[in-house]
């Protein structure tokens, strides 16, 4: 039991490479939580596009350091799409389902948390900290893994199902699912960095496919309410 | 460097930790006259002299001193008091030197943030004395968003503990000189991020308060000392220019750059000292300047998302710390 909870004497700096691999990785947590608090759809896309960015660092970073020269292609691929690609397709679907038929950029999302901003980020902390603590009772090690990373990459996973469960908007809940995505790319990175590129690409254009689904759903779900919000959806109609 | 500085002379340490004290409480009206000037400049104001908080407590101090009906000694005692907590807490902190002075030890981190609650307790004391309805509003509200502060604050000195295994100031700045993985580890940096949060709070800056105005309704530290008058009055406004200058001193020296500080006691290395602890000073009053013309003011009741903020980069800190990535 010579887990690294016995924090006998003062924790050891992890090194440079897995230190700055970890400050990524906290910081697409971090950009999860901003989304809980955000409240206009355009700036919940644009911290979206922000998140990905940060796993394409992420991406260049483990390269850089363990001599791996596809995860830069894939870098490129995953900035290429998730970055511009999506964002671009996203607005494009939600183009019209604001107030009055106004462009997507005013559609008000602000009101459609079920709790408080400081409860739901409180709440998420608790859940983090479970999928923190998780990882870290596996007790995974290994030369190479920062394990930080990965616990963070799980408490993503955890934080994007608070957001899609708090709000009760769809484009909050699509953004969601494709965060959740972002969680689990961040995951392979750092445990399966050398995986084959065809296949990391292939989970790419998954996404896109997840993306066209949800916009369509999107859609569907504001001509028949007239709104973004789901509170419709629990009334019963004959 | 050793052969420039070989003819200055070195200075006895007990003339070295009154400089401390006397850097702080002397260059606190300067920092505070920066920041209101560069403020006015980034608005396109010309703003108010640098020296300008230094002539306002010149006037103070020479002004007669009234206290409300019924307010008793309290009233009168509690600028003392905050004064001699904010006259303190620099021994405590590394503010010239990067080696412990003798009375460094006296309290860690956590000691120094009671004697700095002392100051603001003994200050929400005087100001329910007053009656006055605004005062008492801004003692209650920085009592309240205090609560939730406070916890931060504990959890970045957990995170100093874990990083130095002590909660010594002084020795936090020596681990994060020591090395670059120790700059970059993520605990390093979301307890610093989290403590300039709270330093914001703390000083009464803009996502929390407008720092000057006369808009009562959103006032929290401000309001309290709005009952006082001439030379006690004069030793609120310069006891808070140097709360803030002490909690920039903590930011600056221990976390973000515990670099140009004395490594000995000759009067050149210390000279150095003082101007570069001014430098960094103002380098954190700039960027609170920027964000004071950037950002809006929270609602009162928005505040709350501002600390819980703060808490979740303190949280976050200490979990990187338990996986023994952080």
């Amino acid at each position: 039991m010579d887990r690294v909870y016995a924090l006998a004497g003062p924790v050891q700096p992890p090194g440079v490479f897995a230190g700055s691999a970890n400050v990524v990785s906290v910081l697409v947590l971090l950009a999860e939580f901003g989304m809980l608090r955000q409240a206009l759809l355009r700036d919940q896309i644009r911290l979206y596009a922000a998140q990905s960015g940060l796993i394409s660092v992420l991406a260049v970073i483990i390269a850089a350091a363990r001599h791996l020269p596809d995860l830069y292609a894939l870098a490129a691929l995953s900035a290429a799409l998730k970055v511009v690609t999506v964002p671009v397709v996203l607005r494009r679907l939600l183009r019209g389902t604001g107030p009055d038929g106004a462009p997507a950029d005013g559609a008000d999302i602000a009101g459609s948390g079920t709790l408080s901003v400081a409860s739901t980020v409180l709440g998420a902390i608790v859940v983090a900290a479970f999928g923190f603590f998780s990882v870290g009772a596996l007790g995974i090690r290994g030369p190479v893994l920062p394990v930080t990373a990965l616990a963070v990459s799980v408490s993503v996973a955890l934080v994007a199902f608070v957001l899609m469960i708090v709000r009760r908007d769809v484009a909050s809940q699509a953004i969601g699912f494709f965060s959740l995505e972002n969680g689990i790319s961040l995951a392979a990175l750092v445990v399966a960095a050398g995986l084959p590129l065809i296949l990391e690409t292939a989970f790419l254009f998954d996404l896109l496919v997840a993306v066209v689904v949800f916009g369509m759903l999107i859609r569907i779900h504001h001509g028949r309410a007239e709104s973004l919000s789901t509170a419709e959806l629990t009334s019963l109609r004959g | 460097m050793s052969g420039g500085h070989a003819v200055s002379a070195a200075l006895l340490i007990p003339v070295v930790q009154f400089l401390q004290v006397s850097t702080v409480a002397a260059g606190a009206p300067g920092i505070s006259g920066v920041i209101a000037r560069m403020e006015a400049r980034l608005q396109g104001r010309r703003g108010p002299r640098v020296l300008q908080p230094y002539y306002d407590l010149a006037k103070l101090f020479r002004k007669e001193a009234l206290a409300p009906e019924g307010a008793s000694w309290v009233f009168l005692a509690a600028p003392l008091a905050a004064m001699t907590c904010y006259l303190t807490v620099p021994l405590l902190i590394p503010v010239l030197t990067s080696y412990p002075l003798p009375l460094g030890y006296m309290g860690d981190i956590l000691g120094g943030g009671f004697i700095l609650s002392l100051a603001s307790f003994a200050v929400a004391v005087a100001a329910l004395e007053t009656g006055s309805p605004y005062a008492q509003l801004g003692a209650s509200r920085a009592k309240t968003f205090g609560a939730i502060t406070e916890p931060v604050v504990l959890f970045v000195v957990f995170t100093v503990a874990l990083v130095t295994g002590t909660d010594l100031p002084y020795a936090l700045a020596a681990t994060v000189r020591s090395s670059a993985g120790q700059i970059v580890r993520p605990a390093h940096l979301l307890a610093a991020a989290a403590l300039f949060m709270v330093i914001l709070a703390e000083t009464g800056r803009i996502p929390v308060e407008t720092h000057t105005g006369t808009n009562e309704f959103g006032m929290i530290e401000e309001a309290r000392p709005f009952e006082h008058s001439g030379p006690y009055f004069a030793l609120l406004r310069w006891g808070s220019a140097m709360k803030q200058l002490i909690l920039y001193t903590i930011l600056a020296n221990v976390f973000l750059a515990p670099w140009g500080l004395a490594t000995t006691a000759r009067a050149g290395a210390v000279g150095l000292a003082i101007v570069a602890l001014l430098a960094k000073a103002c380098g954190i009053g700039v960027v609170v300047a920027v964000i004071d013309n950037s950002f809006a003011k929270l609602r009162l009741f928005k505040i709350t998302e501002f600390t819980a903020g703060a808490f979740l980069l303190a949280v976050l800190g200490v979990f990187t710390l338990y996986l023994g990535g952080g």
